[in-house]
């Protein structure tokens, strides 16, 4: 594309798009559900390289590792910046959870989208040779998603166990465990909160994981500390009513 | 059919129906879940006990509606086991719908039994103010046999119904009703048409009541006027060379006590149906049962004599004869005794448009319109009738099965089965001995292509006359394998209109059976074979009232399997449509009854999926478009408001749709169906009825919060699991909200 | 070849619309929808029913791209859906161009009608790009389904973008308009 100045090439596109009968910027301003967003459509800044969001290829930050101190600086301050005008441990937690939930709505798309383009590098190659994953469609797929490419994809390995509830009375609940939580390796937990366990954040992920895959589910995490591991941290999923039902149908069905 | 009884000046269309009464469902039963079985039972409970629509305050059905709907998706365990056991449950107004239309279908192929008359007996009856003679008389009791009929099918089970008939035709119209057939291709569809629009036109009133009747479960109940089509349709067709089912399977020769040579008649009358001009074409079988009625005059002849000259006939004649005794002066409503004659169920559009059977014909004779006989007459019709469909037409009809049964299929399907089909050739069968060349096509000889029949006594068509027997008798197995033995001998003959007949009625015979119910693989065979029907039909004969029929009775009889038939059912509806059979307003019908397929098609047990609301709310709206556009508002809006029941499961709010063009073009159609509503009631349209506009309102809150709970699993919105993630993931919805962090004002 | 092209939110509100004829077989990119002055409805309301057998298809398979789900016979409009894990879906309606011989047949007799109506699905069968439920065409939706997916996780990975709002990025719109050139 050559370089005119950004105000002609939006209009350009925009040209482009309205030349189609269906274009959808006749229909903005009847949107029922109106969104305006907080800046004015023509505003986009485009960077000076020209390079949008859409020219970065998704692939390229893939390998790239982070500083563990500035990832540590950043949760900290995450984490602080979660705890004003909280009112209890429990409402911390809270916090936490919320700001990992869109996260895991994003991993999600990332995660799949990443090994979909794994073995065929760019999108534009023939992909018959890979065949893009499967969406979860029962509790144990998903289970094996979080605790193998999710945790690969966070913490480069996979949690360390994953186990389902034996009390007859919660067929609901599943537990996955993670011996040494990144989030709380540079965290230590005042006495008077011993109850807190900051990995909340990444039950806040699996929790977005979770129901963007279409499985209704509240998340928590647990201390459960051992001689070896004494950050120890076990996150307990409990699935909703409706999911176990459809589970349900669905092995009926025979689906996997 | 459609009581124009409401006289109501203005009745607010269905759709705009003040929302006080929705909103007072809500607030009574907050807990939908909680509410629906036990409203859902009470509900039911009032039904058996009171009669079964009308009685029905307003609200109630309402709420029956609302709540209908979310069960329906909701799946919670309770829900769809109510649903399913409800079905074994004599609640019969439930599912009236289907079993009304399996029915109508099933009476519409009823056995065909000729009347001749002597001139005396025309003359007799005509006194008593029936101008179409004997035939006419009788033939409104046809249709319904009094008291149950028992039928032994092919192994030996018998079986009663209660609702057999048969329908009588004049010999003497016989023949002239299939002269006058070719050029009634067209037009007797046209004819169709022309009936329902005068439907419409007188029972525009009418009309609009009976459809927001609906079943509990919220299903649309079929619409009268869809009835009326499908009741017109089913009789359009006329005695046709390759079905027998317009075929006489009896004759009624009948004299009366006025004849002075009464024997001499009755043999002469037989040889005018044998030998004589009244000979049925060529391609009718003859050997059909004569049944001998003596109609006496009570009046004016004397019984003894009667009763005489009876004896006489039966050692003539055999068993088959009636004493009718009749009083031979007419009747009128002011007697004391007076019966109203009830109408005639199946009348051809033909007649409907000549006004046969209605208060017309009549009117010259200064009566009131209605035909009414003494109630010993009714009686003795009534008996004589029952006599003679119970003693004489069944056990002929299923002696005939059971002999062509033994001596032609079982020998066509027996040791060489299948050898034999190609054996045939040089074989031969029972009398036909006609065995063509063993050339490659396979042809029997048999077919007379030039004049396109088969002879009657050829094998082909006595298979065919035995699957149409057992059709008539209710035995769907038999008629279902012997329909499949012989439909591909047809296509090597290149009979081709007895090659659709045979496919058509096997695929209806099949859906008919209740047995082969749970045969689920039969689903594709069957829409292969109406495929061939419709194919072999309209392009290979070019016979559209035909054609039309076997794909109306696909969308019907599909539609009342349930299930995944359903989805072909509404494809078969759309053919037609494709294919122009029907016109204007059969085209407004048949969206209708897309609609109904895929309202009737439920989700799967225990899932949330698998219903089609909204292709069904899609095809309600279309209609309800059509029906503007035809100039119907009511039915327009009673549309709508079905368009409005179905979405509202799915729809986030109600009558709130995602997509902005769709929004724009309901609110339109919303706002011109009142419009013209309120016109064609000679009321000045209000540019806005605020009444209206405020309980949808405040509806559409309340709506969405419990709406919301329903999709949430299906879609993966956190909702209201957690109150700060409600905002987070839905955020498009309300953009305008702080976003969450209100801790940061702190 | 029409298409009409929507992606839909896990709550069904539609986050991005554009319609776009055929680029292929010398196309100009300009949709021609058999029923013009209808179409602008009728697409949405077909792809909103068409929803009712997504989600059944939803739970039953387990693949993002799901292929051609629908069909709408009285436009002869094919729907193909594409799940994205998070819950969009991607829905692709794709009209062949009226034939010629088929046209204007609507209000024939009965008889021609019939010789129209086969001819339509018989001739479209014969002509693989026109063919909606042909391997082929199932391949260029694929390839045009994953290309817009790498656009909306990208647009989705934006720390200004919420799940559900609506997309209306200009260079969105571009990047689908150019896979729509490329694979449609």
């Amino acid at each position: 594309m050559a370089a005119p100045p950004r105000h002609v090439s939006m209009l350009s596109i925009s040209n482009s798009n309205t030349g189609a009968p269906q274009s959808a910027s006749s229909d903005k301003p009847q949107t029922p559900q109106p969104s305006p967003s907080p800046q004015p459509t023509s505003g986009l800044r485009v960077p000076s390289n020209r390079k949008t969001i859409y020219d970065r290829h998704l692939n390229r930050s893939r390998n790239a590792e982070l500083s563990r101190a500035s990832f540590a600086y950043l949760f900290a301050e995450m984490v602080t910046y979660a705890q004003r005008r909280v009112t209890g441990i429990q409402d911390l937690e809270k916090r936490l959870n919320e700001q990992g939930y869109p996260l895991g709505l994003r991993l999600l798309d990332l995660l799949f989208y990443r090994s979909t383009s794994t073995s065929s590098s760019a999108l534009s190659s023939s992909s018959t040779s890979s065949s893009p994953p499967n969406r979860p469609l029962r509790i144990l797929p998903l289970l094996h998603l979080i605790h193998g490419p999710l945790w690969r994809l966070l913490f480069q390995r996979s949690a360390d166990a994953l186990e389902h509830s034996v009390s007859p009375d919660t067929p609901n609940e599943y537990m996955i465990t993670d011996n040494d939580p990144l989030v709380n390796t540079y965290i230590s937990v005042p006495r008077e909160m011993n109850m807190l366990n900051c990995a909340a954040f990444i039950a806040g992920i699996i929790e977005g994981v979770c129901d963007g895959c279409g499985f209704e589910a509240k998340v928590s995490a647990h201390n459960q500390p051992t001689e070896m591991w004494p950050s120890r941290t076990v996150f307990l999923l409990r699935f909703g009513d409706s999911v176990m039902e459809r589970e349900k149908v669905l092995e009926r069905n025979g689906v996997k | 059919m459609t009581s124009p009884g409401d006289g109501t000046p203005v009745k607010p269309p269905p759709s705009f129906s003040p929302g006080v009464a929705r909103n007072a469902s809500k607030s009574r039963y907050p807990d939908e879940h909680d509410a629906t079985v036990s409203l859902d039972a009470e509900l039911a409970e009032t039904r058996t006990g009171s009669s079964p629509t009308s009685s029905l305050p307003a609200t109630t059905a309402e709420l029956a509606i609302r709540s209908a709907s979310p069960q329906s998706r909701s799946g919670r365990s309770s829900t769809p086991q109510l649903a399913r056991s409800s079905i074994g449950s004599p609640l019969d107004g439930r599912f009236d719908g289907s079993e009304d239309i399996r029915s109508l279908i099933i009476r519409a192929f009823s056995p065909t039994v000729a009347v001749h008359a002597s001139e005396d007996t025309d003359e007799l009856v005509r006194n008593k103010g029936f101008k179409g003679g004997f035939s006419e008389l009788i033939r409104p009791f046809g249709e319904t046999v009094p008291g149950k009929v028992v039928i032994r099918d092919s192994i030996g089970s018998s079986r009663a119904w209660e609702d057999y008939g048969v329908r009588f035709v004049n010999l003497k119209g016989f023949g002239e009703a299939h002269a006058g057939r070719d050029p009634g291709r067209d037009s007797s569809l046209a004819q169709m048409e022309e009936v329902l629009e005068k439907q419409l036109d007188s029972g525009e009133n009418s009309l609009g009541g009976p459809i927001s009747s609906k079943d509990v479960l919220g299903l649309p109940a079929t619409t009268p006027l869809c009835k009326l089509f499908l009741r017109q349709l089913l009789s359009t067709t006329p005695a046709a060379p390759h079905e027998t089912f317009g075929h006489p399977v009896a004759s009624v020769i009948s004299i009366s006590s006025r004849n002075t040579a009464p024997l001499e008649t009755l043999r002469q009358l037989y040889a005018e149906s044998s030998t004589g001009d009244r000979r049925l074409p060529d391609w009718v079988q003859q050997e059909y049962l004569r049944y001998y009625v003596l109609v006496h005059d009570e009046e004016r002849d004397d019984i003894a004599e009667s009763t005489r000259l009876y004896d006489q006939m039966k050692r003539h004649f055999g068993l088959h004869c009636h004493l009718l005794r009749l009083r031979s002066s007419q009747c009128v409503v002011t007697d004391d005794d007076s019966t109203q004659v009830p109408s005639c169920e199946w009348l051809s559009p033909r007649e409907h448009l000549s006004g046969v059977g209605e208060a017309q014909t009549l009117v010259d004779l200064g009566t009131d319109g209605t035909p009414y006989l003494f109630d010993s007459d009714v009686t003795a019709i009534k008996s004589f009738i029952r006599e003679l469909i119970v003693q004489s037409v069944i056990p002929f009809m299923e002696n005939r099965v059971a002999v062509w049964n033994d001596q032609v299929a079982s020998r066509r399907r027996g040791i060489s089965g299948r050898f034999m089909s190609m054996s045939r050739r040089w074989a031969g069968f029972g009398s036909s001995s006609r065995s063509g060349i063993g050339s490659s096509g396979g042809n029997s000889g048999n077919y007379d292509s030039t004049q396109n029949f088969y002879s009657p006594d050829s094998p082909e068509a006595i298979l065919r006359k035995m699957a149409d027997f057992a059709f008539m008798l209710r035995d769907w197995k038999l008629a279902a394998s012997t329909y499949d033995m012989i439909r591909s001998d047809f296509g090597n003959d290149k009979a081709w209109k007895y090659h659709a007949g045979a496919h058509e009625m096997c695929a209806v015979s099949m859906l008919l059976n209740p047995l082969a119910m749970s045969a689920k693989i039969k689903l594709e065979s069957v829409d292969q074979m109406f495929e061939t029907a419709c194919y072999s039909y309209l392009t290979r004969c070019s016979d559209a009232p035909h054609a039309l029929r076997s794909l109306t009775l696909a969308v019907e009889l599909l539609k009342s399997r349930g299930g995944s038939a359903t989805e072909s059912a509404a494809r078969w509806a759309m053919r037609v449509m494709d294919f122009g059979l029907v016109e204007s307003i059969g085209q407004i019908l048949f969206m209708e009854r897309v609609a109904a397929c895929y309202a009737s098609k439920t989700p799967a047990t225990g899932a949330k999926w698998g219903a089609r609301r909204r292709k069904a709310g899609m095809w309600s709206i279309l209609a309800a478009d059509q029906w503007l556009k035809a100039g119907k508002p009511s039915l327009a809006s009673s549309c709508l408001e079905e368009a409005e029941r179905l979405y509202a499961v799915v729809l986030e709010a109600d009558g709130v749709f995602p997509m902005p063009e769709m929004q724009a073009f309901v609110d339109n159609l919303r706002h011109a169906v009142k419009v013209e509503y309120l016109e064609a009631r000679g009321f000045d349209a209000p540019d806005k009825t605020p009444t209206e506009e405020d309980p949808i309102g405040t509806e559409e809150t309340s709506e969405k919060l419990d709406k919301r709970s329903h999709r949430r699993s299906l879609i993966g919105l956190p909702a209201t699991l957690d109150a700060g993630n409600l905002n987070m993931s839905p955020g498009a919805r309300n953009p305008e909200d702080p976003p969450n962090d209100d801790f940061e004002r702190a | 070849m029409s298409y009409y092209f929507t992606i839909l939110s896990p709550t069904d509100t539609p986050i991005f619309n554009i319609a776009f004829g055929t680029s292929k077989g010398g196309g100009d990119g300009i949709a021609r929808f058999r029923f013009p002055d209808t179409a602008q409805y009728m697409n949405q309301f077909i792809i909103h029913s068409s929803l009712d057998i997504v989600e059944e298809a939803q739970w039953t398979n387990g693949g993002m791209y799901l292929k051609h789900v629908d069909t709408y016979p009285p436009a002869a409009a094919y729907i193909s859906a594409f799940l994205t894990p998070s819950g969009a879906r991607f829905l692709l309606l794709h009209q062949p161009p009226q034939l010629p011989s088929s046209g204007s047949t609507s209000t024939l007799g009965a008889s021609s009608l019939l010789g129209a109506a086969g001819s339509t699905t018989r001739a479209s069968s014969s002509s693989v790009a026109a063919n909606p439920t042909s391997p082929q065409t199932e391949e260029a939706v694929r390839q045009f389904m994953n290309e817009v997916y790498e656009s909306y996780v990208k647009t989705a990975m934006s720390p200004f973008y919420k799940q559900g709002m609506e997309i209306r990025s200009p260079v969105f719109r571009s990047k689908i308009t150019a896979a729509g050139k490329k694979w449609l």
